[in-house]
């Protein structure tokens, strides 16, 4: 049996040399590819959104462990899509039209792939017919909208709006976050819920998905 | 009468300008602007000391240099003296003098980095306590020798990818400027990122109405004593609560 603990220290210490190496090691060993991911990367990842939330981790330090868990998807997700396995929900996510910053969806987008989800990222300065027709041809079930600047966070209510419109808000569950997003700004556009943080959305985006 | 003003330093000279001219008695006291980075809750709570620490019956009014600030100043309470804010989402919007033509010029130039005196003179950027926490403006040797060759590298490119969004550095003038050095090193910054530069001529008239007593509804929120500004989520920007 292969030391797959050594998977889960290598993403928390963001060295993806090593969580690639005992992914391989797992795979040639017989040890599942949904297994690898539900047992040791979520909950890698969420060790690495706790150590952020106490502020033991910074940014850089998620940016590494977010490498190192793709490093170990890189290898597993082939294998996934050959089961058939259905990812924990598909999330399209990006920043609002006008925004132009991205680290903190990029961060998300990566937190929700190591959580289990199939992510669907389209950048930033992302209208709403991009945001509607990527849930649409991706079959998506969540839709992630972020904003830094207070000038741009209409554009989530224009993108919201624009999902009701188009008959499609029942069909999709719509999350917010960012810098100067609050839960009340959430609730006054009418989306499903808001994240305060990395680990926060990770934790919302399962509660929204759940059946 | 006589006014406190609490001020964001990137208004310095602008402030201290406005004050000169100024019918009333204007005390200044300035904030660092890497207030900004500690994110909404804390910089308001910054703000928020700065605010109950001035004595009470000593002003007429407390000015507040700033906008929203990315929820900076929301949730701010006026203690014993009323508060005075600009219905205005930054200092950006401040310099252009509306939110209007800041609305405007925004919509029709996306990728824009602005820049003013206070933007050159007092730090780069946002950034001033951002280096530990987000690591941007972080040179490349220091991400190295942090988390080594490869993995600092790395977050090199992760962490100046944003610069790839923008494409134009806006130089707001507003005339105080004392030399052309400014306009020059913006120029000169614009052209080693391989942007295009405007230099777009600032108006100081709205800051000007805000030392000067003249806070008209549209252009400011005014907060009684017991009373909270919090942002509106509408083209007002503020409100006021209580």
């Amino acid at each position: 049996m292969p030391d797959l603990d050594k998977l889960h220290g290598a993403v928390i210490e963001g060295d993806w040399k090593a969580a690639a190496a005992a992914t391989q090691a797992a795979i040639a060993a017989g040890v599942t590819p949904l297994t690898i991911v539900t047992e040791y990367l979520v909950p890698a990842m969420d060790e690495v959104g706790r150590r952020f939330e106490c502020e033991e981790y910074f940014v850089p330090e998620m940016l590494l462990s977010a490498r190192a868990m793709k490093a170990s998807m890189e290898i597993v997700r082939p294998l996934l899509v050959a089961t058939g396995a259905e990812p924990v929900g598909r999330v399209v996510i990006g920043t609002v039209k006008g925004d132009l910053h991205d680290i903190g969806k990029n961060l998300v987008a990566s937190m929700l792939e190591g959580g289990g989800f199939e992510v669907i990222d389209l950048g930033a300065d992302v209208s709403p017919e991009r945001f509607i027709e990527a849930a649409t041809t991706r079959h998506a079930n969540l839709v992630a909208l972020s904003a830094l600047l207070t000038v741009t966070m209409t554009s989530m209510k224009t993108t919201i709006d624009a999902f009701a419109t188009a008959g499609l808000r029942e069909k999709v569950k719509i999350m917010v976050g960012g810098a100067p997003v609050t839960q009340h700004y959430a609730d006054a556009i009418g989306a499903d819920g808001y994240g305060e943080s990395a680990a926060a959305a990770v934790a919302l985006a399962r509660r929204l998905v759940a059946p | 009468m006589r006014l406190k003003l609490i001020s964001c330093e990137v208004l310095f000279r602008e402030m201290c300008d406005a004050c000169a001219h100024s019918p009333h008695q204007v005390d200044l006291e300035f904030l660092p602007k890497g207030l900004h980075d500690l994110g909404g809750k804390p910089m308001s709570a910054k703000i928020q000391e700065a605010v109950d620490r001035t004595p009470a019956g000593n002003y007429e009014a407390i000015l507040l240099g700033y906008g929203l600030c990315g929820n900076g100043l929301d949730g701010l309470t006026a203690l014993h003296t009323r508060l005075v804010l600009p219905r205005a989402h930054d200092c950006i919007a401040l310099l252009m003098g509306s939110r209007e033509r800041y609305q405007a010029y925004f919509e029709r130039n996306p990728g824009t980095y602005y820049q003013s005196t206070g933007w050159l003179e007092r730090g780069k950027g946002l950034q001033q306590l951002t280096h530990q926490t987000v690591g941007i403006d972080e040179p490349l040797e220091a991400l190295i020798r942090k988390y080594g060759e490869d993995n600092g590298r790395y977050l090199y490119g992760e962490l100046t990818r944003y610069q790839s969004h923008y494409s134009k550095l806006t130089f707001i003038e507003t005339g105080l400027e004392p030399s052309a050095n400014f306009l020059a090193e913006a120029a000169a910054e614009a052209s080693q990122k391989g942007w295009s530069f405007e230099r777009l001529p600032g108006d100081l008239a709205w800051l000007r109405r805000m030392v000067e007593g003249e806070w008209a509804e549209t252009e400011f929120v005014v907060a009684g004593p017991g009373q909270r500004i919090v942002a509106s989520y509408d083209t007002g920007v503020l409100k006021v609560q209580g």
